[in-house]
């Protein structure tokens, strides 16, 4: 389910971590010491890794601090995700090019209306307690995240279902959209044809003999949190909050065994990271920002290998288009064209990070490059702004009926990533005849300012990206409301048609050409200034063999995981 | 003083009310709320909707403060928004972790500072004296995360002496009297660096309060009576300097338990002090009021505690 929702990732992640990252502190140790171990070592025989107790069938991953969610219907961050993946197998799951493929499901057909999703379940999945895996453990799962109490994110993956309604908010006692057919078969009926819904089934799976629970009592499966069962490739064994969390292989997975027995997820940080892989006690550390000082300290130990792949997140400045000086296209057109994104790239990532153009991945099959990249070009931003009438004034700023362009940049505390913009960005405006101030407040206040109170002119945030390419909850007008996430107020005939088309065709080449188009539209159109997609690093220990993550693939796909060997 | 204290642990009630309606005012009137930090588009902003409509954010802030009120006095502090679990589930073994360590820390600090300190006073400006001097103004004036940094380098990294980080070994599910040893081990470099912390100030503290008794008339009037020089500091002279040094272990009470969130980081440590600071970046409104009243609990014992130690080591002092 990390798909559909991958969008998730809360800006305080992508933002405060991965952004601010390296800047936070000085890491003394590892320049140094990496300039050290290059005379010393001649790679395998010191590999610290190697010496660890237990390291010939344990893999130690290094990941952020997990909250505890371990359930299906209530993680929202990434990192309690990957237990969640690790541990649960959802009917589907995607592949590389983040197309849906079969899991727990052999099979799925869908009607011709497209409303109707029937699955044929594997008959050789068990639980880790060995009771079989059936279509009524699928049922109690999503009827679970109907229930008139649960309080968790999920809802959108069963709010279009037919008798969500019913249940949810009267006495129904089953959900009438799920049907069980036989012990294999499972069937769900949607209210609305969607090509987006084929996504809701990477959700979990969940024994019902385990979580079991009367309509209503949802305390009773938030009280196991802690403690999740599943049918994955891993068999969940401890978890010490704020340090780690250790899994055994499943080795009647029904995809095979992992190839080593013992798996922790050990909690890091910017300020350990290094160090952790530098002495060994991690294997594989994910996520390491991609900057240059990094890699020079990574370049330093060479018993790692560097897996690197674009970010499925970009940040942007949005712009608000209820302001009427910002309401103008070519005005839009203009900031982005006078504002050199490359060499902010080049400033804060040392180039391990692209501008980006449109709010889809790179690797994704809907993306196009036939779209105007805006490549730093002061002249053609005067020239904009000289046609859409704004003029430069004595001080040097243009105005145009007595407004003067000129504007407030709502951002966040806490990140090296602002940081190191407003001083560019000030100083190319300027040469454009555009002044531009930073405010800056706390996350949270920020959030509120933009979504709900809309009272801004400029802010910047990130967006994680999803494997589909829909993007209906952030750019489609209906979202311009008060707490929707089209905050920057974009109305667009032309793409809230091509958004809705998107939706609803289900031939994959036709969607294709939908959001190539539309694509396009928001390149011209620039609700946003996109600013960077910065590269995302997983280091490994050079014991860890096949390990391959990519944007689609994250180190819990079944693809990554089971292919791991350790030597 | 039986009636003392029962006055007093009165007194903490009506305190205790409004330090509450203080803290849960200035929460509320910080800008955004739980759901503005976690942006989920794959939610509709009718959900998003709904669920701040559950968590009772619609309220008016009084009523909300009063539900909080009537509930945490039967002992329900709320859900964690964070971590979607009871805060009393959450809670409880952060804080123990953190205050594992802290009590050694002070344990350490306070028998070695005492000492120096008197020794500090005793030979005033000799070298021990400067060295400690110095010492305390390096102790006190190191940032604690470059500090634990050089550690971890110095006797993780390159020596294999300690561990790098965490409070146990993963995967090593130890028991017993094992799991004391391995907790212990990983605490070594993390109480260092608290300690070298602590003492500094504890030094500085013990020295000028000695400073001050050693130099009143009774010390000059033992020492004419020939009473030996031993005699003269540790019988005479510290039992008098002890009264400042109670103050300070009152204080201590509330920062055995409080979390040092630079250090955790560094070290990994499951303490309470990153749950803090992320529980006010989250506006985990539960989450904040349970930690603040308690850290405000503290304080007031801590307080409470003083008072009763003053009596006890000042006959000057009578509570009744």
């Amino acid at each position: 389910m990390k798909r559909k929702l991958s969008l998730i990732l809360s800006l305080v992640l992508v933002l405060t971590l991965v952004m601010t990252g390296c800047g936070k502190s000085e890491e003394p140790k590892p320049a140094n010491g990496g300039d050290e171990k290059t005379e010393e070592s001649a790679g395998d025989a010191n590999n610290p890794a190697k010496g660890r107790d237990g390291a010939e069938d344990t893999l130690v991953i290094g990941t952020h601090e997990t909250k505890g969610e371990f359930l299906p219907g209530y993680y929202s961050e990434t990192y309690d995700g990957y237990v969640v993946d690790l541990v649960f197998d959802g009917l589907i799951t995607n592949d590389k090019e983040g197309n849906p493929i079969p899991l727990a499901a052999k099979d799925w057909e869908v009607s011709d209306d497209h409303l109707t999703y029937t699955f044929n379940l594997r008959d050789d999945i068990k639980f880790s307690d060995g009771e079989p895996l059936t279509a009524e453990d699928v049922e109690f799962t999503y009827t679970f995240i109907c229930d008139p109490n649960y309080d968790g994110p999920r809802t959108s993956a069963v709010a279009d279902l037919e008798g969500y309604e019913e249940y949810n908010k009267g006495d129904a006692e089953k959900v009438s959209g799920i049907e069980v057919i036989d012990d294999h078969t499972i069937a769900f009926k949607f209210t609305k044809a969607l090509s987006t819904n084929i996504w809701n089934f990477g959700h979990g799976i969940m024994p019902k003999h385990v979580y079991e629970f009367e309509k209503g009592d949802i305390d009773a499966i938030k009280a196991k949190m802690t403690e999740p069962m599943g049918s994955g490739p891993f068999i969940f064994e401890k978890y010490e909050p704020k340090q780690y969390v250790e899994f055994k292989a499943n080795e009647d997975y029904f995809l095979g065994s992992p190839k080593f027995s013992k798996l922790i997820l050990k909690f890091t940080n910017v300020e350990t990271q290094f160090s952790e892989l530098e002495k060994g006690t991690v294997d594989i550390q994910l996520s390491v920002a991609a900057k240059g000082e990094n890699k020079e300290i990574l370049d330093g130990m060479d018993f790692v290998n560097i897996v690197e792949y674009p970010e499925n997140s970009y940040g942007y400045i949005g712009f608000n288009m209820r302001d009427p000086r910002l309401a103008d296209k070519r005005v839009r057109q203009a900031l982005t064209y006078g504002f050199n994104r490359d060499q902010f790239a080049e400033v804060y990532y040392q180039g391990f990070a692209q501008t980006c153009n449109v709010p889809i991945s790179q690797v994704s099959w809907a993306y196009t490059d036939e779209i105007n990249e805006y490549k730093y070009d002061p002249d053609k931003a005067m020239k904009l702004l000289d046609e859409a009438g704004w003029k430069v004034g004595k001080d040097g700023i243009r105005e145009k009926d007595g407004k003067k362009l000129e504007f407030v940049w709502s951002t966040h505390t806490d990140s090296k990533y602002v940081e190191t913009m407003i001083p560019m960005l000030k100083s190319d405006w300027e040469k454009i005849g555009v002044k531009v101030e930073a405010d800056i407040m706390e996350f949270a206040a920020l959030s509120e300012k933009v979504y709900e109170k809309q009272e801004f002119d400029l802010y910047n945030m990130a967006w994680s990206l999803s494997v589909d390419p829909d993007a209906y909850e952030i750019f489609h007008s209906s979202q311009d409301q008060k707490g929707g996430y089209n905050s920057v107020g974009f109305k667009n005939e032309e793409n809230d048609k091509l958004l809705e088309q998107g939706r609803e065709e289900f031939d994959q080449e036709k969607r294709a050409e939908i959001y190539k188009k539309w694509s396009q539209v928001i390149n011209e159109e620039l609700p946003y200034m996109f600013l960077t997609q910065a590269n995302r690093w997983d280091v490994a220990n050079k014991r860890v063999k096949n390990f391959e993550t990519s944007p689609f693939q994250d180190i819990q796909d079944r693809d990554v995981i089971l292919n791991i060997e350790l030597e | 003083m039986f009636k003392y204290i029962v006055r007093r642990i009165l007194n903490l009630i009506p305190v205790l009310l409004i330090i509450s309606i203080l803290i849960f005012g200035i929460i509320k009137m910080a800008p955004g709320d739980p759901l503005s930090t976690r942006l989920d588009p794959t939610s509709t902003a009718e959900q998003r909707a709904a669920e701040r409509e559950k968590l009772g954010l619609n309220d008016p802030v009084p009523l909300q403060y009063w539900k909080w009120l009537t509930k945490s006095i039967r002992g329900d502090f709320g859900e964690s928004t964070m971590y979607r679990r009871p805060v009393k589930d959450v809670v409880p073994k952060f804080i123990w972790n953190t205050f594992l360590l802290n009590v050694v820390v002070y344990i350490i600090a306070f028998l070695i500072s005492i000492p120096i300190g008197i020794v500090c006073a005793v030979k005033q400006y000799s070298k021990t004296d400067n060295f400690w001097t110095v010492f305390s103004i390096i102790g006190i004036s190191m940032p604690s995360f470059f500090f634990g940094l050089l550690l971890i380098y110095f006797f993780s990294v390159k020596q294999n002496w300690f561990p790098i980080n965490g409070m146990v070994t993963p995967g090593k599910n130890a028991v017993g009297w094992a799991r004391v040893t391995d907790i212990l081990h990983h605490m070594v470099l993390p109480a260092i660096v608290l300690t070298i912390g602590s003492m500094a100030s504890l030094v500085r503290y013990t020295r000028t309060s000695m400073l001050e008794v050693i130099n009143q008339d009774y010390i000059r009037t033992a020492r004419s009576k020939g009473l030996k020089e031993k005699v003269v500091i540790y019988k005479h002279a510290f039992r008098n300097a002890l009264i400042p040094i109670v103050t300070i272990i009152g204080f201590t009470i509330p920062g055995l338990f409080s979390g040092a969130v630079i250090l955790e980081t560094v070290f990994v440590w499951p303490g309470i002090g990153n749950v803090m600071m992320e529980s006010i970046t989250a506006r985990d409104y539960n989450m904040m009021m349970a930690l603040n009243m308690f850290f405000a609990l503290l304080t007031l014992l801590g307080n409470l505690l003083a008072d009763i130690g003053y009596a006890l080591v000042d006959p000057r002092i009578k509570v009744d």
